[in-house]
């Protein structure tokens, strides 16, 4: 009989803490979606990525010349020039065209480094943080071991291993991005793990993948994401740093890194070649770091607090 | 051109045999030859035949900038010892090793000496030796070392050291194939013996070469065979020391940065006749930088960082030509792009109808014309237009025509899929395309996978390191890249050429693992020739056979230009020997 009524107070109990944490978290993301209407560094930024994205997905249809064409009697024209809106490279390739399928590779390469990142970040951090022992050192070895590693060199051990293109260089940077968010996403666990609803929901006898997964994933979502957003910038630049050494995407596919590397040697003769990708590739950064300044600026109240002054008061 | 420079600067008498030559009336050989009578020096004869340009023989250099004076030659200036001549270099540096270097590099013409050398005409000259005959049957050459031959150790180098070298050579090097005709080397007293299996008119080029650059034997047996008489493949001969016979003494060996020779004060003279300094040479030292950055090699000269540079980015060639300061020489280049189809791929390339469809669909001019800014030509043969052997007939072949193309490639059995690609017996045309990471050739290699797209062919390029891209191209069967695009630079286009196209060549450096019978049998024709009438014969047979069979495609050639700050006097290059020789150089204080 007492068995029973504790059975029934603690489902009583796991309902309402249920049901208390939804309403926070439809509460909470009505709140979010203000704060970041609100926020004009990350408006900016999200519409210059808006715009990138759709030159980078439609710009090539649009356009209608494919990026491999040819004229080798129209070779480094400058932008303005007849049929070339942003000029012609050294075998007379529009550059237009070419930035586009370049700022597609780009963001192929990001969308692609950050989700494996993200994924496999979050699951290892939330590991190592919460299940502790033999998984937390394992885990952390491995991260710390990677971490370790310049971003370079496990690129060319990657390119080594599997050659030239784009799927080495994704899982090189998205390794190291992988690292940097579980151990970010450790830290944050470890910080839950002693908030007083973990402790409930353990006491409530709630199983360890369902604590996980019901109260500890959604509180790190938010940090791991503002993380992520900022890895982002940092797989545009490598992928652009790898393919400007040449162990990017390989030729005829266009590369913003790799187009800024074939134009540096035509620099007198028309430095639009390579300064055109590499202005690309500054707004793509400067665009995706104001969305992960922005929505840090969202999520995280005490750094909102921080640029307001109000910790200074 | 005026030659009013040249009427003050020389006299009456060379600025009229300079227009003779400059409207033909003369060819280059009579005109180097009436220079020398004239009293001309050999270096400011080449400095005239520079000027003059436009000659009628293959291998004329245009000179611009500052060669239309007379800033190089000696005029009332006296050669100042000292200094360090500091050259840029648009390639990696092998190492200092004949032996077993798969590739030579200017530093070879400082430290070594070949037995001959080819003067600025084109004509052989002794070098090492100081004196060479050939017996009137063509089976026996004799080359006289003078006494007191020494190498940069001070071992003394006499015949049976050089003979025995030369044994080396065909034992160990991987181009002595090169001089297949030759049987024996001997001494005989302070003559070296050359007992060819046949009379062979081609004998003596490879002699020329840097492969055949004379060495210390007795060190470099001591420092690179093993006790088995095999290479020991750690052997730092040409990294870290190397003992050679010319005005030089290697000194530092770093790749990808710089090699530094300094002045060997023991240097026992030349009897190189075209060079005025018989004796050490006026340099203290030469710098080669290794500038593999195409558009720093230009930068770097005009910011003075180097005194002289070989190979600058085509697209800078004009703006230095324009630079007063420099002077810019032009050689039409024994070189050449090829690309390798490997027959092992039999799927791909084992037909010639198909080869010849990819061929026409090649707009070499427009590669030449976007790629190298004109400083080249197409090749539709094996050689450059421009060599003495040259057959025009070849012309005949390879023409850029797509129409004709698709036709071929119809012929052939390919039928173009729904997605563009051909395909043919259950095989679609999309095939591997290895090329090395290097400006032009990936250009090049990009511009050709485009073109071949066009007519259905599926091209996916694979561009790697230079050591990566030969690994995969000297493989063995379908273990090699199924294409993949080379360069060749060699004094004598028919020796090299016959190595890429001999089957008993394969797979290295065969690469194409090429079988064709006509072209064997022209190699033998050409190994055998023992007048210029026959080798002219093989040469051109071989050149027919191989535009039309295609064991690989010729693209084009590129020119040879070398560039020197005005400051820089007696640093002559001339096409006939690849490199410039140091031992005339001087650099003005």
């Amino acid at each position: 009989m007492v068995a029973e009524q504790t059975s029934t107070h603690i489902e009583e109990w796991n309902r309402q803490l249920a049901e208390y944490e939804e309403s926070q978290h439809v509460d909470g993301f009505k709140r979010v979606l203000s704060r970041m209407r609100r926020n004009k560094l990350l408006v900016l930024g999200s519409a210059l990525g808006l715009v990138l994205l759709g030159a980078g997905i439609f710009g090539p249809w649009i356009s209608g010349v494919n990026y491999t064409a040819q004229n080798f009697q129209k070779t480094h024209l400058p932008p303005g020039s007849e049929g070339y809106l942003l000029g012609s490279d050294g075998l007379g390739r529009d550059i237009a065209v070419r930035l586009f399928m370049g700022l597609r590779v780009s963001l192929i390469v990001a969308a692609g480094v950050t989700a494996l990142a993200l994924v496999a970040g979050i699951v290892l951090g939330m590991a190592s943080g919460f299940l502790g022992g033999w998984t937390d050192r394992g885990i952390r070895g491995v991260v710390d071991f990677v971490w370790g590693f310049p971003l370079i060199l496990v690129a060319v051990l990657f390119a080594g291993g599997l050659g030239e293109g784009l799927f080495p260089v994704i899982l090189a940077v998205g390794l190291v991005n992988t690292a940097a968010i579980a151990r970010v996403v450790r830290g944050e666990v470890l910080a839950l793990s002693e908030k007083e609803f973990i402790e409930a929901a353990r006491a409530g006898g709630l199983s360890t993948f369902r604590i996980m997964w019901r109260h500890i994933f959604p509180n790190i979502l938010a940090p791991a994401l503002v993380l992520a957003s900022y890895y982002v910038a940092v797989a545009v630049i490598a992928e652009a740093a790898l393919s400007f050494i040449g162990l990017g995407a390989q030729p005829p596919t266009p590369s913003l890194g790799q187009m800024v590397a074939d134009g540096r040697n035509f620099l007198r003769l028309n430095h639009w070649e390579s300064t055109l990708p590499g202005i690309t590739i500054v707004i793509l950064v400067l665009s995706v770091s104001l969305i992960g300044d922005g929505l840090r600026d969202v999520f995280d109240p005490r750094l909102r607090h921080e640029a307001k002054g109000i910790d200074r008061e | 051109m005026g030659n009013s420079w040249m009427r003050e600067e020389f006299g009456q008498e060379v600025a009229q045999l300079a227009e003779q030559y400059e409207a033909k009336k003369i060819n280059r050989r009579d005109f180097m030859k009436r220079l020398g009578m004239a009293g001309i020096g050999v270096t400011a004869a080449a400095t005239i035949l520079a000027a003059c340009g436009g000659g009628d023989d293959a291998g004329t250099p245009t000179t611009a900038g500052a060669a239309a004076a007379p800033t190089t030659t000696e005029g009332p200036m006296q050669p100042v010892t000292g200094g360090t001549l500091r050259e840029g270099y648009n390639r990696d540096v092998s190492k200092h090793d004949p032996l077993t270097t798969n590739w030579y590099d200017p530093a070879f013409f400082a430290i070594y000496e070949a037995i001959l050398s080819n003067d600025p005409s084109g004509a052989t000259v002794p070098q090492f030796a100081s004196d060479f005959s050939v017996s009137d049957d063509g089976l026996e050459y004799r080359f006289t070392i003078p006494e007191g031959k020494l190498s940069h150790s001070g071992g003394t180098i006499d015949a049976e050291m050089v003979a025995e070298f030369y044994r080396a050579v065909q034992e160990f090097s991987f181009i002595a194939g090169l001089a297949a005709p030759v049987d024996t080397y001997d001494a005989e007293g302070n003559e070296v013996v050359v007992k060819m299996k046949n009379a062979w008119i081609g004998a003596l080029g490879p002699h020329k070469t840097g492969y055949w650059r004379i060495i210390n034997i007795n060190t470099w047996k001591e420092s690179t065979l093993t006790d088995e008489g095999e290479i020991n493949v750690e052997s730092t001969y040409g990294t870290e020391f190397a003992d050679g016979t010319g005005p030089f003494t290697h000194e530092e060996w770093v790749p990808g940065s710089h090699v530094l020779v300094n002045r060997w004060e023991d240097y026992p003279g030349t009897q190189t006749p075209f060079l005025e300094n018989k004796g050490k040479a006026y340099l203290d030292a030469i710098r080669w930088t290794v500038i593999t950055e195409s558009g720093q090699r230009a930068t770097q000269l005009e910011n003075g960082d180097i005194d002289t540079l070989i190979g600058p980015a085509p697209q800078d060639i004009s703006r230095l030509e324009s630079n007063s300061d420099l002077t810019t020489i032009r050689h039409p280049e024994w070189s050449g792009y090829h690309l390798a189809m490997n027959r092992d791929y039999d799927e791909f390339f084992g037909d010639v109808l198909t080869r010849q469809g990819l061929s026409h669909a090649l707009d070499r001019q427009g590669m030449v014309d976007a790629i190298l800014f004109g400083n080249g030509a197409p090749t539709l043969g094996p050689f450059p237009t421009t060599d003495r052997q040259y057959e025009p007939a070849v012309e005949e072949f390879n023409q850029f025509d797509i129409d004709l193309a698709n036709q071929k490639l119809d012929e052939a059995g390919w039928v173009l899929g729904a997605d563009g690609v051909r395909e043919r017996a259950g095989f679609k045309f999309e095939f591997e395309y290895l090329v090395e990471d290097e400006t032009v050739q990936k250009a090049v290699a990009e511009a050709v996978a485009q073109q071949f797209s066009v007519v259905g062919v599926d091209a996916q390029l694979n561009v790697v390191d230079r050591a990566v891209a030969f690994e995969f191209q000297s493989g063995e069967g379908r273990d090699a890249a199924p294409m993949s695009l080379f360069f060749w630079l060699w004094p004598i286009p028919l020796d090299v050429l016959i190595l890429f196209g001999g089957s008993q060549f394969i797979p290295v450096p065969n690469f194409s693992h090429a079988v064709e019978p006509r072209i064997d049998a022209a190699i033998e024709t050409w190994l055998a020739s023992a007048t210029d009438a026959e080798a002219q014969a093989a040469s051109s047979e071989f050149q027919l056979a191989w535009a039309e069979q295609l064991p690989y495609l010729p693209i084009m050639n590129q020119n040879a230009t070398f560039v020197h700050n005005n400051k820089v006097h007696g640093w002559q290059p001339f096409v006939w020997n690849l490199y410039p020789y140091y031992n005339d150089t001087w650099i003005e204080a």
